[in-house]
Formats: structure tokens, sequence, C-alpha cells
């Protein structure tokens, strides 16, 4: 009796999943769909790949996987290393490390570039500190360093999830091995690899995808080195004029098609190499001491790393804001404050953009959440292909360039036969914010709970616990570090976007993004760059709040 | 709890159809309810707009939606001195034309925007074209407007205009550039911008005003720019920003406001016209024919062409539209020379124009 109960709750669950990601992911991307095969003379569904055979578009389509590929090795040689170190050694202590680490991330990519820019061209910041440097900061400007300053962008997001799945590996397997003989390579390759494979495909995928669907610096960086891609190229084509949407819209399913061939190759890979690492028994963490020589270098290589992530861009950003006039250069005599003056005036445009972009990013990140942990646990474990329709869904947005996503909900939400008039208003900000940043949630606490022993449920059964019961006090506590890495996540990342901001937000209505992005456009990039510092600074500051108070609750894993 | 799952496999399958048809009923629903929510609002909306104009003729109020090109500051101002006169409240979008372009067209179905204010002539010639934009020959002050820089039939109104000229920076360069044709010496390789045409409608201007003048062979001296380094560099602060910095020396088709701003802050930048003439751009505003605020939106037009924006316009640097405004600390229209140009053939060939040069710059 009690077992068909839960079950008609599931099924029921189930649908409501299914109808809320359709009409929010689905529906809009079907429409894009739609306007790209809907040509002059009615329908013709050829019309995508006859724009994609065009001239000129295979290259940028190679281009496109070139640098997914080569971001994807440069983040893991950023963040393998940094992963183990964290992990395993004393240096896991420093916990201000994963909060600093996201420093990087937070950092809009296209003022991450823009700080590089500065500080590598012809009379640079570089070259002003260092006018030797000028024979090589030239070769800055190639694939090269378009790859390192996506690399040193998205790296923290790998580290973050291979740190968690080492932590979750433990050591007790290894030190089994160690006791039967086992040398570090061979537990290396026969324990960490296999058992690390799923969160790495995922992690790389991720990493992949948010690289070919990167906007920010082929649009900053690229373009000054000439090098274009599937995203330049469906920008170009929606946002200056001519404008032409059937071939964006055909570039995009291009583009959605790689990605989701991909993201078929990682679920298998997932599905082949998942264990269950949590079990009820507690797992007990052994930490390899360094050696002083090797602590050296360990530090050493996290000090480069933070060095070349944060210090190099946020010179730049911190040095810009600070400038009189930007023709002078660095010089102390050229230092002002009075560009955080007049960005923190209360009352201003850029007080009201700040603040416009803190409470549409609270009020998404919460949405988000919800949503996000209830997709994720009708998912479970993506056996029966319902649950699969609905990971793949739900993921959709993360496979998707979100100027595609925007164009498909503006088409949706902006339609005449839309009953709902949640267009040009608030409300219909929030939502583009969820519907975007929805696969984070979910794949942060799909990876805590498709880790959890499904015995724990069952001894939670076994002694009487109703279905409600076992939702509150073992579901929910164990779940709670991925809902919370998702809540920080989304908050972080919506509070910086771009793309969608610009196309979506209703007129005279701001964030701090398209406050710095029309700062650029205008002229004033030191207004621009201390809007950044602050932004980043605020989200920075409220992020080692959270991490404060969850510490203080041990919720970490 | 998995083993129970797989059991019923099949009946999640019918589970989905559910869902689907649930998802097409929803979908009914949602055109079934159009024409009843339709007769609901009309009504609504029309009753007080006949009640205004019978009973009042002048007052304004309600709203104002305004799609607006740079610059930001002189946007701001012109909107604070029209809510200051008209109580109307302004709701402004601020982008470069080509983004303004893209809203409209992404938001055809349900437009929202009464005015749009472009910095492309050819682009307001277009919007005209295609049907868009609303005729107010009764604009005040339309009069004394620029002739030229305005339609005839009272589509669009040239309120401001920019010139294009060659913008460098003083630190670098000692013996700027004169003519066009120099920007392909040997010594400024590599070390000059020029603005996208797809993303600055005065750019665009620029380079199909040339190429209307030359014809084909005008495609030589771009080719020649390309063969030199010159590098396409986004909208026109974006040209110019590098050279600011000092990044590069020379902007090509300089939007020439922008350089006297920076100039006048103290920037090391200066800029100047090529004798052999250039374009001026002109900047148009204009109704949006779907336009629900027509009243405010007229009387929006009337405020760009006021003494008072006027002098707002002149404030930032930019050419007045009006004869009769000066210019402030900067040539004149009638200073800057001139080249020939054939708007038609710029309205024509813009798009084709911008294809083949993003192919020549890429």
């Amino acid at each position: 009796m009690q077992l068909t109960g839960t079950l008609s709750l599931q099924r029921i669950g189930m649908a409501l999943a299914l109808v809320l990601l359709a009409a929010l992911v689905v529906v809009p991307l079907f429409f894009i769909f739609l306007s790209s095969v809907q040509g002059s003379q009615g329908l013709d569904l050829a019309a995508p790949l006859r724009t994609v055979a065009g001239s000129g578009l295979g290259e940028v389509y190679v281009n496109s996987l070139w640098i997914g590929l080569c971001t994807v090795a440069g983040t893991t040689l950023l963040a393998l290393p940094l992963a183990w170190v964290m992990a395993n050694t004393g240096l896991s202590r420093h916990r201000w490390l994963d909060i600093v680490l996201l420093v990087p991330f937070m950092t809009p990519p296209y003022i991450g570039s823009m700080g590089w820019i500065l500080f590598m061209q012809r009379n640079g910041y570089m070259e002003q500190l260092l006018p030797a440097a000028a024979a090589w900061t030239p070769h800055f400007f190639s694939v090269f360093g378009m790859v390192a300053i996506m690399s040193l962008h998205l790296f923290p997001f790998l580290y973050l999830i291979l740190r968690g799945s080492l932590v979750r590996i433990g050591g007790s397997k290894e030190e089994a091995a160690a006791l039967h003989g086992g040398s570090f390579a061979y537990r290396f390759r026969r324990i960490v690899v296999p058992l690390l494979l799923s969160s790495y495909a995922m992690g790389a995928l991720l990493i992949f995808v948010k690289t070919i669907a990167e906007f920010g610096t082929p649009a900053t960086f690229g373009r000054k080195i000439g090098f274009y891609v599937l995203t330049s190229e469906i920008h170009k084509y929606i946002s200056s004029w001519p404008i032409d949407f059937g071939k964006a819209t055909s570039l995009a399913s291009v583009l959605l098609g790689t990605c989701l061939l991909l993201w078929y190759v990682q679920a298998w890979v997932t599905q082949r190499h998942s264990y269950q690492l949590v079990g009820g028994k507690g797992a007990r963490r052994s930490i390899y001491r360094l050696s002083g020589w090797k602590a050296a270098i360990a530090w050493a290589y996290v000090g480069g790393l933070l060095v070349l992530s944060i210090g190099v861009p946020y010179f730049s950003i911190i040095a810009a804001s600070l400038m009189k006039l930007r023709g002078q250069g660095l010089a102390w005599s050229n230092l002002t404050l009075s560009n955080y003056v007049q960005l923190l005036a209360p009352g201003s445009k850029s007080m009201q953009a700040l603040t416009n972009s803190l409470t549409l990013s609270l009020a998404a990140a919460t949405l988000a959440v919800v949503l996000g942990t209830f997709l994720a646990l009708m998912i479970h474990r993506a056996k029966t292909w319902p649950q699969r329709l609905t990971d793949l869904f739900s993921m959709l947005p993360n496979t998707v360039p979100g100027i595609v996503i925007v164009l498909g909900l503006i088409i949706v939400w902006n339609a005449p036969w839309m009953p709902i008039p949640l267009y040009n208003t608030y409300g219909m900000v929030v939502l583009t914010y969820v519907v975007f940043f929805l696969p984070y949630t979910v794949q942060y606490v799909k990876a805590s709970f498709t880790q959890l022993d499904p015995a724990l449920f069952q001894a939670g059964q076994v002694f009487g616990g109703k279905p409600s019961y076992v939702l509150r006090r073992i579901l929910l506590p164990l779940i709670v570090p991925g809902m919370l890495a998702g809540w920080m996540m989304t908050f972080t990342i919506s509070i910086r976007e771009l793309v969608a901001s610009l196309l979506i937000l209703p007129p005279s209505m701001e964030t701090s993004a398209t406050y710095i992005f029309a700062q650029f456009e205008q002229g004033k990039v030191q207004l621009g760059m201390a809007m950044a510092v602050v932004s980043v600074g605020l989200t920075t500051a409220m992020l080692l709040a959270v991490n404060y108070l969850s510490s203080k609750k041990d919720w970490d894993v | 709890m998995y083993q129970v799952n797989k059991r019923n496999g099949l009946k999640k399958g019918a589970l989905v159809l559910l869902t689907a048809m649930i998802g097409f009923s929803l979908a009914g629903c949602g055109s079934a309810a159009k024409p009843a929510a339709n007769q609901a609002a009309e009504p609504k909306q029309e009753a007080p707009k006949q009640e205004v104009k019978k009973d009042e003729e002048k007052k304004l109020s309600g709203k104002l939606v305004v799609y607006s090109a740079g610059p930001k500051e002189l946007a701001e101002a012109i909107q604070k001195g029209y809510e200051a006169k008209t109580g109307v409240k302004v709701e402004m979008f601020q982008g470069t034309t080509g983004k303004i372009l893209s809203r409209m067209e992404a938001e055809k179905a349900n437009p929202v925007v009464d005015v749009v204010v472009l910095a492309s002539l050819p682009a307001a010639q277009g919007l005209k074209k295609s049907g868009m934009t609303l005729e107010y020959k009764e604009a005040k002050n339309a009069d004394k407007l620029i002739p030229e820089w305005s339609d005839k039939d009272g589509h669009f109104f040239g309120y401001s205009s920019s010139a294009l000229g060659i913008a460098y920076n003083t630190k670098l360069v000692q013996t700027p550039p004169k003519e066009w044709a120099d920007l392909a010496k040997e010594e400024w390789k590599g070390k000059i911008n020029i603005p996208d045409p797809a993303q600055s409608g005065s750019a665009l201007d620029f380079v199909t005003g040339y190429l209307s003048g030359k014809g084909d062979s005008g495609w030589d001296l771009l080719e020649q720019y390309k063969k030199n380094g010159v590098a396409m560099a986004g909208a026109n602060q974006e040209a110019l920003d590098p050279v600011i910095t000092g990044a590069k020396s020379v902007v090509a088709a300089a939007v020439d406001y922008m350089t006297y701003q920076a100039k006048a802050k103290g920037e090391p930048v200066d800029l100047l016209y090529p004798a052999s003439g250039t374009v001026i751009s002109p900047r148009p505003a204009a109704i949006v024919k779907t336009s629900k605020n027509v009243d405010n939106a007229k009387a929006f037009i009337d405020y760009l062409l006021s003494d008072e924006a006027q002098k707002m316009v002149a404030d930032t640097y930019l050419l007045p539209g009006r004869k009769d405004v000066k210019a402030k600390d900067r040539p004149g229209a009638e200073q800057i020379p001139q080249m020939k140009v054939d708007w038609a053939w710029m309205d024509a060939n813009g798009d084709a124009v911008t294809k083949k040069f993003a192919q020549l710059f890429k």
C-alpha cells in the first residue's frame, strides 16, 4: 500500500518535471529550430545543413572544436595536480584556497580577457613594468593566449569536481593497495584513475561545452587575433546588422548536435565507471605529509596558479579602475579614487545596476536550487528513459550557447499567443537565469546523490522511516552540500551574466554586467573596471560568509 | 527503490505519453486563451485614450519606450529633459545600431518600442522602406533641420550627426597621416584599427559612402588596408580605446565626437579630416509604426529638435541637426570636406558591403 503511494507520487513528480522542462527549455529550443527551417517558401528541413555547408563555416567549426579540446587539456593540466594536492596533502587544511580559486571563475570572461589584453598589448602594463617584455608579449596574441585565458578562467570548475571526487575516493582504498605493495604510480593508475574517470568525464565535457559556447573571450580576445568560432559567428548574425536568425539558429543546431553527441559519450563513460563511494561507514582521510622541498613545490605551484589566474587579470582590472587618464599609463600621479566615488554615489545608475544584479541573482539562485534539486532527485540514476529524458533536458541549457536559449525564450515569451505577460519584466530575467543555470544545481545534486549507497535508504525504510522521514533525515542532509554548491554557483554566475541580460532586460533596467559592457562601449573603461571590482568583491564576500556558516555546521562530506 | 522502477518501465512509457498529452492540451489552452485575452485587454486600453483626446488636448501621461544608440550621457540627458517637460516616463534601451535593429527583429511579434534613435541613415531608410516607421510631418522645428539628413516625408529626423576622420595617438604619432591613402603606407603597418561596419552604423556609412563615390575601385584601398595589417576592431569605442592606451596608433574612419570627448578629458588623442573628403553620418530618430504611445512619441521627436536638446547634442561634440545651432569646440558641418556620396546606393548595398568587408578583414 505504502509502496504504491510512493510510486504514484513519483509518477506525478516525473510528469511535472518533464512538463516544466518542456515549457522552460525544450519548447524555446524547438521554436529556434522551427525558425531555422522556416524559409521564405515554407518549411525547408535542409536549410540548416546548407547554411553550415556554406563557405567558410567549416573552418569556424573546426576552430570551435580545436579551442574546446585545447582548453580541456589546459584546464586538466592546471586542475588535476591542484586537486590531488588539495585532496591528499597538508594543503587541504587551507580551505580558504577553495574560495580564492572561485575568483577566476567569478570573473566575467570578457573582463578577464580585457585584463589580459590590457596587460599584454603593445604599450600595455607588462611593457610599462618591464620594457624588455616587448620582445615576447606579441606572441601572447595567438591561439595559445586564448587557450591560456580560457583555461585560467575555467580550471577552478574542473578542480572542484575532481577534488570532491578525490576526497570521496578517500585514503582507505589507496591504503589497502599500498599494504599489498602497490607503488604510487600503480595506485594512481589502477585506483585513482578509474574511480575518477566518471567525474572527470563530466567535468571535461562541461569545460568543453562551456568553451565552445563561450562568447566573451572570442568576442574580445579572439577578434583581436582573427580567430573566429561558432559563437562569435552566431552572435554576429544575431546582434549586428544585417540580422539573420536563420543562419544563427542553423549554426546553433550544429553546435547543439556536437554537444549532444559528446554528452552521449560522457553518459556512456559515466555509466561504465560509476561507483558508490559514500557508504554508511565513516570515511577516514589519510594525508600525505610533504617534506620540505615537496611542500615548497606544491606551494609554488599553487602560488603560480594564483598569480596567473587572479594576479595578472586583477592587476589590470584594478589598475584600470584607478586611472585618471588611460593614455598616461601606470604612474602614481595618474591614480585616483574618483571612479569609485562616482560609481558608488547613492541613487546613481551604477548603484541601481548593482542592486538589480544582487536581487535578480538571489531570486534566480534560490529558484534554481529548488527546481534543480527536484529535477536531480527525479533523474535519480537515469535508469528509465523518462529519467534520462529529464536528465537530457535539464542539461540542455549547458549544451546550447546562452544566446540561442535567450532567443528561444524571447520568441516564446513574446509570442502573440503567450497568455502570461512575463516578457519585458523582472520575472523574465529571473526565468532566463534559472533556465541558464539549472544544470549546475542538477549536476551538483546529482553528483552527491548518485554516490549515495541505496543501502542508506533501505536501512531507513527497514527501521520504519516513512518516505518523508527518509527524505528529511537521510537524503537532504547528504545532498545539502550539492545544493549549496549549486546555489553559490548560480548566484555567482548570474551576477555576472551578460549575454541574456543584454537581450532580455526590460528597457531602462541595467545589471552590473550590462553596466560594465555599456561603459566599455562608451569608452569609460575605468568605471567599468571599478564596477567589476565591486561586484566581484561583493560576491566573494558573500561566498566567504556562506562558507563560514556552512563550515560551522560541518556539511562538507 | 529502483528495482520497483525497473518493473514499471512500461508504465513510465505511458507516463511520458501522458506528459506529451498534457503538453498539447496546454498548448491548446494557450491558443484558445488568446482571442479572449485580447478582447478583454483591448477595450480597456482604448477607452482611456479616447477620453484623453476629447477632454484635454495636450496633456501627456503614461510612458514611452525608446531604443537609443549612444552616446549614453546624451541619451540620458535627453531622457531626463523630456521626462521633466512632459511628465511621461521613458523606458530606455541603449545599444549600437545593430543591437537595436536586432532587438526590434526579435520583438517583431510583439513590439514594445515607440521611438528608435539610430546612428546610421541607411538603417532608418531601411526601416522606412519596410513600412516600420510612422510619418510625422508636423514635427516642430523640422523645417530648421539640415534637409539631407532627414526624410522629406517626415518618417525620420536627423537630429544630429558625426563625421568620420583619422584619429591618432599624439604621444606616438608626430606626423599624422593626412589622407585615406596614407594609411596603406608601410610605416603604419599593424598600427591601425578600423571599426566594424557590421556593428557601427557610422562606420558602415563611411565604407558604403566611400564605395558609392569610387565604384568598385574603392575596394582597392580597403584591400591595401588589409595588406597593411589594419585590424577590424568592434564598434567605434572599441576601435578608439587601443589608440588611447597606445596599443595602436591610428583609427581609420574614427567617429569624430568620441575622439573630441577623449581629447577634452585630456587623453593623448586628436583627429583630422582628409582634404579629399569624408562622410558625415547623420543620426536619425523615428517613430515606430506599431507605437502604442504615439502622442508621447511625437512629443519626443519635438523635444529632440528643440533648442534645449540641440544644445545637449552640441555639448557632446556631435554636430547638431538644426542649421541654426552651432557646433561646440569642433569644426561645423560646413568646415568638414565631404566626398560625394549616394545615399540611395548606400541603402541598397549596405548588406552586401558589410558581408564583403567582413570577409576581407576576417
